[in-house]
């Protein structure tokens, strides 16, 4: 464990947890201005939850411990989540606790935890919230372990720092048949994890499409506020980490000192707001996915996964 | 072109050839399907143009841009036609079977495909020798869709995609066929493309649909 | 599905203290038992057993007792479950209505599990195997005079003694071929077989060994047995009884046979795979809790059954630090599965003691009015949906490790077999959290859907420190699986085929050969800070400004009063997976729309109602029956009472008989 490793890792939660609202104002703000809005500006974010912080909780009756635990449960497994993934320096001494398979994991502890809380209220809402997360989170989950697959056989291990060093040392790698495979693959996979278009539309409230927003439709106040915040952290986590594996450019080092680390967020910071941007573009052109069809998106990004990690053992570059 | 720049590039070419495969199984659009053929014409006629550049044979390189113009340019603009006159109802690809088993069905096609070509290709040592399994892949998809899609023009991208297939085992095994075998099978598959393309106006005309299912009825 | 009749708590009492006194002794002496296998258990790891030869215990081959670390591991496993469930049970059956009979069945039930392990020859582990499915089907039987318990019996009975036969058989070739009882003297000649009685005794042993773990198709029996078993007996055969089978199939096909040829491999792992998803996509839609739990079962052994296949599979291409890990994966879900689902299996008991119910749209809302037992399933399963923090995920993530780091060239069937099967334990790990959620959620949370269920009362503390216990020990299998490793690098060793070279399994998990490590104890502590920083935080920020928090109705979109048949239903949860899994499931589903009279348009209600049947017992096993009754009528044709017609038969097979041994 190096002392620049460990600020990295402070770092880089610390960017994660205070810039992730930014990132969701930013998205919100690229499809308003191509969809001819105005756009409530890229800070909007960090104004909703100042305001929800400050209202009053109420806690509805008839709910138990597991309704009020859950927010603070889910945004923690995403401030862990934010400390292992190497979005700013690839020498966080907390990498080696934790790979690429139990972060995926996290993230379905953090999904059980919000699925529990909503059926705990008892309401259609909460049900109907639960059961189709619940349904995505079970048929996503092939489809990540077999794209993590394909990018670990590159390193060797599935540790992230491996995979991003790996990278960094033949950055060329990621332009094979199977770099491009998994990284579509990937990116489906990100798509129906973080709850985007077109398997979630995070601005809709009707009965018939909400996923996510079902589920939380009973908190309030500071709760709602930590969730939201949970959100738009498991985001930038996903994002930053796919932005990390293919393009490692800037990530500090276990030897970069205190430049090394800032250049580390500018860089991420970019490379964020570039994927981002292009996602929230790609928003505005599609149509949410009724939710039968969407094992049909699951099941071709497996499909993608599988024929990245053929491709990798067949294709590829040939090693002794 | 050094060898381990062109054996990437190959690769690539390859790899762009399985995922417009997939991507038509995936996609119920036909026109989206054209495209994707148009992409997959260009990456298949890549392959012998890289390998001409790197052979320094020009014989190759027309070979390739052959190919490129029929199969990335001609073949999808004549499917295209087609689709542009025939009703909204026809533009779907409608498989017999639903798109997360084709999926699947599809997986377990290229999983074969890598279990028959890796001992098939043991003959040919060249780095491009490695990807011919994709051609075999690519033949196996085109007879599933064949099998599996209603419309007489999903079917016509269904044989296109099998003839793609063949190329590119050709391409990738050995160093391509001869420019005349080439162009007498390129010759086949366009006269196929016409005359179904005509049968499926006709029989559009005729019935005002070109659902497989209702032939069965012509022969009663 | 009808609702979940109670096994124990409505019969009135029979004969009070008499009652309470035989169940009392039938929990001691099973804890106790329990207690002795624990303690073999530590001793076999530390240093083996015997040979111990009881000569006049069974006639003509009497009874050899030996153990080394395998068996020690299964002995311990068996021993702690007993020794739970033996003090929970003399809670349990005290206001039962469970005969003498059935409560003594249950000590020497565990008897015979211990006894398994502990077989140092063929005789003895047969006997022990019979003994062991006789004493389990007694206790399944407590409440024989509902017919569904006795249809449960009647599937397991058959199923059971079909699976003895094959064992019986493959023990009778491989006894003929190696001219020997005793296991260790088979282990050191059975690598001189000839390779076709090598085959036939690894399918039978197989086919045999695999109907006692529950795999699919011969898992028929489980979804009906542990349903309608007591709970504690449940606990005991979901627990320890199935991973028998799993000892039976490390102890004969990979350290007696030493390992076979490629397709043995691929036929356990397809055995596993089948059975992993089959019984995590019944287990999905199952409503009845603990019909769901043995489905569970089914997915956990066929995740062993994998990981087992997969080492076999890597030894067999010389990845033989890998094949090391996919074992230890294999053992350390075993352990782990044990831990969770007898605790998972005594927190249903819980649940019926104090409701009476299993059926999970008939419950909910106990999280209130049981907060010891929810808060105990919730471990349970947990450590049952293979998430992190949780039992199960050492185990799986172990098996993942060892699928994905063969490496490239090794061979063509690995680099296709390998994507699969991780797709497999992603599809199975997926819909298990499912499963779990359901019988969690829908169970414990939100407001009882049903007058019982509004009724409940914490069961007593009897019960409840038990289950603590088997908690205890599933939350320390989780954030520190290093407890395991002592006996597991025993065991390693004494395999055939592994080398010296063993996953650590410390404060960080490394594996050999791979670089890469994870921490189940520090992430663990990781995720509690985090939360607490966040509660924290949470109290620290705005607090000026915000009113004191208050309690008020639920919003629910302003929806008007909610009832409680409002609620989203287990089976309504599971509706989008019934969806999507229809080709597999194949539901009966039935909606029926009563018109008001006076107009066609306007409804008056609609009845929808489903079943989901178990496709192998109703396609293959309906069949199979349908034949073995087609050939019984055959058959009694020759019966038609005439003692001369049987004395002639009886006379030919003697002739036959001769000609045939001459």
């Amino acid at each position: 464990m190096t002392l620049s490793g460990a600020a990295g890792a402070v770092v880089q939660v610390a960017a994660v947890a205070a810039g992730s609202p930014m990132l969701v104002g930013w998205m919100r703000q690229v499809r308003a201005r191509l969809e001819g809005r105005a756009g409530a500006g890229a800070l909007q974010p960090y104004r909703e939850l100042r305001k929800l912080a400050g209202k009053q909780d109420v806690t509805p009756e008839g709910t138990t411990a597991v309704f009020s635990l859950a927010p603070a449960l889910v945004a923690g497994v995403m401030l862990v989540c934010a400390a292992v993934v190497p979005t700013v320096t690839v020498a966080s001494p907390l990498d080696s606790i934790a790979d690429l398979f139990v972060v995926v994991g996290l993230l379905l502890v953090a999904t059980v935890a919000l699925v529990l809380a909503a059926l705990d209220t008892g309401t259609p809402f909460g049900g109907i919230g639960a059961s189709r997360e619940t349904t995505i989170a079970a048929l996503v989950e092939p489809a990540i372990l077999v794209a993590v697959y394909s990018l670990s056989i590159r390193a060797s291990s599935s540790n992230l720092a491996a995979i991003v060093r790996a990278t960094e040392r033949r950055p060329g790698d990621v332009l094979t048949p199977a770099g491009a495979l998994a990284f579509a693959a990937l990116v489906v996979v990100i798509v129906a994890e973080t709850g985007r278009l077109p398997v979630d539309n995070p601005a809709t409230h009707l009965e018939l499409t909400m996923v996510h927003e079902a589920m939380v439709l009973e908190y309030s106040g500071s709760r709602l506020a930590i969730l939201e915040w949970a959100a738009a952290m498991r985001l930038a986590v996903l994002v930053g980490l796919l932005a990390n594996l293919y393009l490692p450019a800037g990530v500090a080092g276990p030897r970069s000192g205190p430049v090394g680390i800032v250049l580390g967020v500018l860089a991420i910071a970019a490379k964020v707001a570039v994927l981002a941007g292009a996602l929230a573009a790609a928003e505005v052109f599609v149509a949410k996915l009724r939710l039968f069809r969407v094992p049909e998106l699951l099941a071709g990004s497996y499909l993608l996964g599988l024929l990245a990690v053929t491709a990798a053992y067949f294709l590829g570059p040939r090693r002794a | 072109m050094s060898a381990g720049t062109y054996a990437s590039l190959v690769d690539l070419a390859a790899g762009l050839l399985l995922l417009s495969a997939v991507l038509v199984v995936w996609r119920r659009d036909l026109r989206a399907a054209t495209r994707l053929l148009a992409v997959q014409g260009a990456a298949l006629g890549a392959i012998p143009v890289l390998a001409g550049i790197r052979a320094r044979d020009a014989h190759l390189l027309v070979v390739g841009a052959a190919v490129i113009a029929l199969r990335a340019v001609v073949f999808p603009r004549l499917v295209a036609a087609r689709l542009r006159g025939a009703p909204s109802h026809d533009r779907e690809g409608a498989p017999v079977v639903n798109t997360a088993t084709s999926l699947l069905v599809t997986a377990l096609l290229v999983t074969a495909a890598y279990a028959l070509g890796g001992s098939l290709v043991h003959a040919g040592p060249s780095s491009s020798a490695r990807a011919a399994p994709v051609g075999f892949a690519l033949v196996l998809v085109g007879v599933f869709l064949l099998a599996t899609r209603r419309h007489a023009l999903s079917q016509v991208v269904a044989l296109l995609l099998l003839d793609n297939g063949i190329d590119a085992v050709a391409f990738l095994a050995s160093h391509g066929v001869p420019p005349v075998v080439e162009l007498g099978a390129s010759l086949d598959v366009l006269l196929a493309i016409v005359i179904l393309g005509v049968l499926a106006g006709r029989m559009h005309e005729k019935f005002g649909g070109t659902d497989l299912d209702d032939l069965r009825e012509l022969h009663e | 599905m009808s609702a979940g009749a109670p096994d124990a708590r409505d019969a009135p009492a029979t004969s009070g203290r008499r009652h309470e006194r035989a169940a009392l002794a039938a929990g001691i002496a099973t804890s106790l038992l329990g207690a002795a296998g624990v303690a073999l258990g530590v001793v076999a790891v530390a240093s083996g057993v015997g040979p111990v030869r009881v000569g006049g215990a069974l006639p003509l081959a009497g009874v050899t007792l030996a153990a080394g670390a395998t068996g020690g591991l299964f002995l311990l496993l068996t021993g702690a479950v007993a020794v739970a469930v033996g003090a929970y049970s003399a809670g349990y059956e005290r206001h039962g209505s469970t005969g003498p009979a059935q409560l003594a069945a249950v000590p020497f039930f565990v008897a015979a599990m211990l006894l398994v392990p502990l077989a140092g020859s063929a005789t003895t582990f047969l006997a022990a195997w019979e003994l062991m499915a006789l004493a389990s089907l007694v206790a399944i039987l407590a409440d024989h005079a509902r017919a569904a318990v006795r249809d449960a019996a009647r599937w397991y009975a058959v199923m059971t003694h079909l699976g003895f036969v094959a064992i019986l058989l493959a023990f009778v070739v491989l006894g003929a071929a190696g001219h020997a009882d005793a296991l260790a003297v088979l282990e050191r000649r059975a690598g001189s077989l000839s390779s076709s009685s090598r085959d036939v005794v690894f399918l039978l042993s197989f086919l045999g060994f695999g109907a006692k773990a529950g795999l699919v198709p011969l898992h028929v029996w489980l979804p009906r047995a542990h349903p309608e078993a007591p709970s504690p007996v449940s606990a005991l055969m979901s627990a320890a009884m199935v991973a028998t089978g799993v000892y039976g199939i490390v102890r004969i096909d990979v350290e007696v046979l030493g390992g076979g040829p490629r397709w043995w491999a691929l036929v356990v792992v397809l055995a596993g795979a089948t059975s992993a998803l089959f019984g995590v996509i019944q287990a999905s839609v199952s409503t009845d809790l603990k019909r769901l739990l043995a489905y569970s079962t089914t997915e956990n052994m066929g995740l062993v059954t994998l990981a087992l296949g997969s080492s076999m599979l890597l030894a067999d291409y010389g990845e033989r630090s890998l094949a090391t890990v996919a074992l230890v994966a294999a053992l350390v879900h075993v352990v782990a599965h044990a831990a969770f689902k007898s605790l998972a299996f005594l927190g249903a008991g819980a649940v019926l003691f104090a409701t009476g119910l299993r059926d999970l749209d008939l419950l909910g809302g106990l999280a209130t009015r049981m907060p010891a037992t929810t808060g105990l399933f919730f471990v349970a399963a947990l450590g049952a949906s293979g998430l992190p923090l949780g039992a199960g995920f050492v185990g799986e993530w172990l098996l993942v490790q060892s699928l994905i780091h063969s490496r490239p060239g090794t061979g063509t069937l690995l680099a296709l077999v390998m994507p699969v099967a991780v797709g497999v334990v992603a599809l199975t790990t997926g819909l298990g959290v499912a499963a779990m959620v359901k019988a969690s959620g829908i169970a414990f949370l939100a407001r009882p859907r049903s007058a019982e269920a509004a009724r409940a009362h914490e069961v007593p503390a009897a019960m409840v420190a038990p289950m603590a216990t088997l908690a205890a020990a599933s939350a320390v299998l989780a954030v520190a699986p290093s407890a395991l490793a002592p006996a597991l690098g025993r065991l390693a060793r004494e395999l055939p085929g592994h080398p010296g070279s063993f996953p650590q399994l410390g404060l960080l998990l490394r594996l050999p050969g791979v670089a890469g490590s994870v921490s189940p104890g520090l992430l663990a502590v990781g995720v509690v800070a985090a939360s607490g920083g966040v509660v924290a935080l949470r109290a620290l920020v705005g607090r000026s400004r915000r009113p004191r928090g208050t309690r008020a109705p639920l919003w629910s979109g302003g929806a008007g009063a909610l009832t409680e048949r409002m609620q989203y239903t287990a089976t309504s949860f599971a509706e989008p997976l019934q969806r999507v899994f229809d080709d597999v499931l194949r539901p009966d589903v039935d909606v029926e729309v009563g018109h008001v009279e006076e107009s066609r348009y306007l409804v008056e209600r609609v009845r929808y109602r489903s079943r989901i049947g178990d496709v192998v017992e109703e396609r293959v096993f309906s069949r199979v029956l349908d034949g073995v009754h087609a050939w019984a009528s055959l058959v009694r044709r020759v019966h038609n009472g005439s003692v001369h017609r049987y004395l002639a038969i009886g006379a030919l097979a003697l002739v036959a008989a001769v000609a045939v041994a001459r």
